[in-house]
């Protein structure tokens, strides 16, 4: 009897042990229903690291019934203009679509809006900054899936050479440590250049959205604002002059490089790369780029910090940038199963596939997908691994910031991003540049309907 | 006189019969055979034209489906809008130059090619074979080639002057930037994509010419400049205004090149017809207002045409 006992408080006790370990580990999500016969078709972005967390996808057909049946996969650009076309002619016919907080505003008229679909408790593990993105005149439109914002990188040599920081003490009288403002930047940046320690001070991208953001993000990180509350163009205030003139100044300066207007994301990155660059920001998703010593120079000599805040001109409104971005899932109006597509997105969306894609190394957009990339960050061979994700969390969580959620984002760069270029390249003034800007802008958003 | 013959007699009005029918059959069959090409085309190509002419007076955006509403007072709304474009008549301006100097350069680089080509007496198939290399590849990837070779960073243009001690290291050359550097680039990447099929055509109307020509020519003490200026390139005029039809009509082809290079920029230096339309068109979802200025586009295109045919029928006649 004592045997009889002793063996069921030990199955017991295994039992507990077993069950406290099945909790620890991620959690699938969305695989409780019955979706026997039913086709969820999916049209997402595709490339590189985006298709590993497909694979998964059989894991949700077994346990539901249901069949994926993947429809499109195509760069984000593309998808953009396929859901455009397809929303436009009414052949969305998919159930889950990719998505973008930078894109989503022009798309709410034809999705479906999500916040009845998913409980308070199921929405509780995102980060409230990115729904906050993903929300639209209260209707919730996207579910994230990855996120990405942009840390400061500085080349460590410079930063860990004595000479060189006396130097600097002897020239400008501040210690040499990695900048935490754009004035701080600036002096940094012309003396690496002007010293010979460095072949350029920064890099940004200089064409097209990438433009727009970055300009977005430092007059942001100044006090300033695109548009006030009734969508008039703001940003050629002093403050927009200020930052167009120190961009135009970097470039007769040579601190940046001389094709800056031809450079998009992976140009800018290359000039990091060659060990050319003393200071930039970059995104986070360029980290194991940069670390890959067979394909970097400056592969374990970078050091990161969190993004600069703004200009003094801003005052009191000076903040940290913050121009961020968040990959999503949204359900098209016109999917003709919008409940089973949602089912799915509970699925890609969860704790255990979040968690997959996180260690691939995007950032996660969920709470308790940190905690589990960090704590598994710690026993990494370079502290820089944890650190990162430490400062990316903190950047997300509180510096998450997207471009106005108005659909005519994208017409709005292409008419801004020409303008400052040609200030950048001293066609122009600061103040002519950006007020021509202005008044394309002011026309584009009349016609949209802004103004009375 | 025909009329007379087919005239109906009383003496034999069954057989009147039958050439009237044959006349109306004869009439109405070979419009008949062609219809459904008449048709497909139609509906291929005239309903899209129309329709499009349609969308240029209507402000027309993609995600806006009740925006394709036509009002009569805003229906020139959109080609007024382009007449006072800034934007608009620098990237007409800049199509313009880029057309007139590349067609040109091209002409003139084909022209010198063929005739170097047609003495050669060895080898000659081999050379056209090499010749054809850049018509093989797409005009993405002509793009792509050159955009790397005028990279400023790590491009081949830039690599070489600085091994060569041309330029130095810190003195890269922005080629796809400065003026008039970048649309110079451009043009440099059109012209090596154009020379093959107009080297091709100007030496097959060479190679077609008479040799007794050039041999009375010769006779008469002619030199070699003077047998090109009065005799070759006159009676090669036929094969140059078709070669130059052909190549202006082909010439949208570059859209690819600019796109992938400069993309119109930087400050819209390079800007041109077909990347602004793109722009208002398909990122800008401004479909009624790219219509509108793609109608414009083909209509200066039209004319220019048109001048290539005229000539090309004067120099037919000359001939």
């Amino acid at each position: 009897m004592l045997r009889k006992l002793c063996l069921i408080v030990l199955a017991l006790a295994l039992i507990s042990v077993f069950a406290v370990s099945a909790q620890d580990e991620p959690q699938y999500a969305g695989l409780d229903q019955d979706l026997s016969g039913i086709t969820i078709k999916m049209a997402n972005i595709g490339g590189g690291q985006y298709e590993a967390m497909y694979e998964s996808i059989s894991i949700f057909e077994e346990a539901t019934g249901a069949t994926v049946e993947i429809v499109a996969l195509l760069d984000g650009f593309s998808m953009d203009q396929k859901l455009k076309v397809d929303f436009a002619t009414g052949a969305a016919d998919y159930d889950v679509a990719w998505d973008h907080t930078s894109f989503v505003a022009q798309y709410t008229p034809f999705l479906l809006p999500l916040q009845d679909y998913f409980s308070d408790d199921e929405l509780a593990p995102f980060s409230p900054a990115i729904l906050d993105a993903a929300t639209i005149d209260g209707n919730l439109y996207l579910i994230p899936r990855h996120a990405d914002i942009s840390p400061i990188h500085y080349r460590a040599d410079l930063y860990s050479d004595e000479a060189i920081a006396a130097a600097y003490m002897d020239a400008t009288g501040e210690a040499l440590t990695p900048p935490t403002n754009l004035e701080q930047i600036d002096r940094q940046a012309r003396f690496f250049v002007e010293n010979g320690h460095s072949t350029l001070g920064y890099t940004l991208a200089g064409k097209e959205e990438a433009l727009t953001g970055r300009f977005y993000e430092m007059h942001f990180a100044s006090g300033g604002s695109l548009f006030d509350e009734n969508y008039e163009p703001t940003f050629n205030d002093e403050i927009g002059v200020a930052v167009a003139e120190l961009l135009a100044g970097w470039y007769a300066d040579g601190i940046i490089p001389s094709d800056t207007t031809s450079l998009l994301w992976d140009g800018v990155a290359q000039y990091f790369c060659n060990n050319d660059v003393a200071i930039k920001l970059e995104w986070y998703g360029w980290y194991a780029y940069f670390q890959d010593a067979d394909s970097c120079a400056v592969a374990g000599n970078f050091g990161l910090a969190r993004g600069f805040t703004g200009l003094s001109i801003g005052g009191d409104a000076v903040r940290p940038s913050g121009w961020a971005g968040a990959h999503a899932f949204s359900v098209p109006a016109t999917a003709p199963n919008p409940e089973a597509g949602v089912q799915l997105i509970k699925f890609l969306a969860s704790e255990r596939v979040a968690y997959e894609e996180a260690a691939l190394g995007f950032l996660p957009t969920r709470g308790d997908v940190w905690d589990r990339v960090i704590a598994d960050a710690s026993g990494a061979e370079n502290p820089l691994d944890r650190e990162r994700l430490e400062l990316a969390r903190i950047q997300v969580g509180e510096d998450f910031k997207t471009p106005p959620l108005i659909a005519e984002w994208i017409p709005f760069s292409n008419i801004f991003y020409p303008h400052l270029q040609a200030v950048i390249l001293g066609d122009v003034s600061a103040q002519d540049g950006l007020d021509a800007a202005a008044a394309e802008t002011r026309e584009m958003m009349a016609d949209a309907g802004y103004y009375d | 006189m025909a009329t007379d013959s087919n005239a109906p007699t009383d003496k034999a009005p069954a057989q009147t019969r039958f050439i009237e029918v044959s006349r109306i059959e004869a009439g109405f069959f070979p419009f008949a055979m062609i219809s459904p090409a008449v048709i497909l085309i139609l509906l291929v190509v005239g309903f899209p034209l129309l329709y499009s002419l349609y969308v240029s007076f209507t402000p027309y955006e993609l995600l806006k489906p009740n925006s394709l509403n036509f009002t009569t007072a805003r229906a020139l709304r959109n080609y007024q809008k382009l007449l006072n474009d800034e934007v608009f008549w620098r990237s007409l301006w800049n199509t313009i130059v880029f057309l007139a100097v590349t067609v040109n350069l091209s002409y003139a680089l084909s022209m010198a090619l063929s005739q170097l080509l047609a003495r050669v007496t060895a080898g000659q198939s081999l050379l056209r074979t090499l010749l054809m290399v850049p018509m093989m590849f797409a005009p993405i990837l002509v793009g792509m080639q050159f955009r790397w070779f005028f990279n400023a960073n790590v491009g081949l243009v830039n690599n070489f002057l600085i091994s060569v001690g041309l330029i130095q290291e810190q003195g890269q050359i922005a080629w796809l930037v400065d003026v008039p550097l970048g649309m110079i680039s451009i043009m440099i990447a059109s012209i090596w994509m154009n020379i093959p099929v107009l080297t091709i055509i100007l030496l097959a109307g060479t190679l077609s010419l008479p040799a007794e020509t050039f041999e009375a020519a010769e006779v008469d003490g002619a030199s070699g400049w003077q047998k090109f200026r009065f005799i070759t390139f006159p009676l090669l005029a036929p094969f140059s205004y078709i070669a130059l039809t052909i190549m202006s009509l082909d010439i949208a082809r570059a859209f690819d090149i600019v796109r992938i290079m400069t993309d119109g920029g930087p400050a819209r230096r390079t800007e041109m017809l077909w990347t602004y339309i793109t722009r208002l068109a398909i990122e800008d979802t401004k479909f009624g207002l790219g219509s509108a200025m793609s109608w414009i586009t083909v209509s200066l295109s039209v004319l220019f045409t048109l001048y290539f045919f005229r000539q090309l029928v004067k120099a037919r006649i000359v001939r």
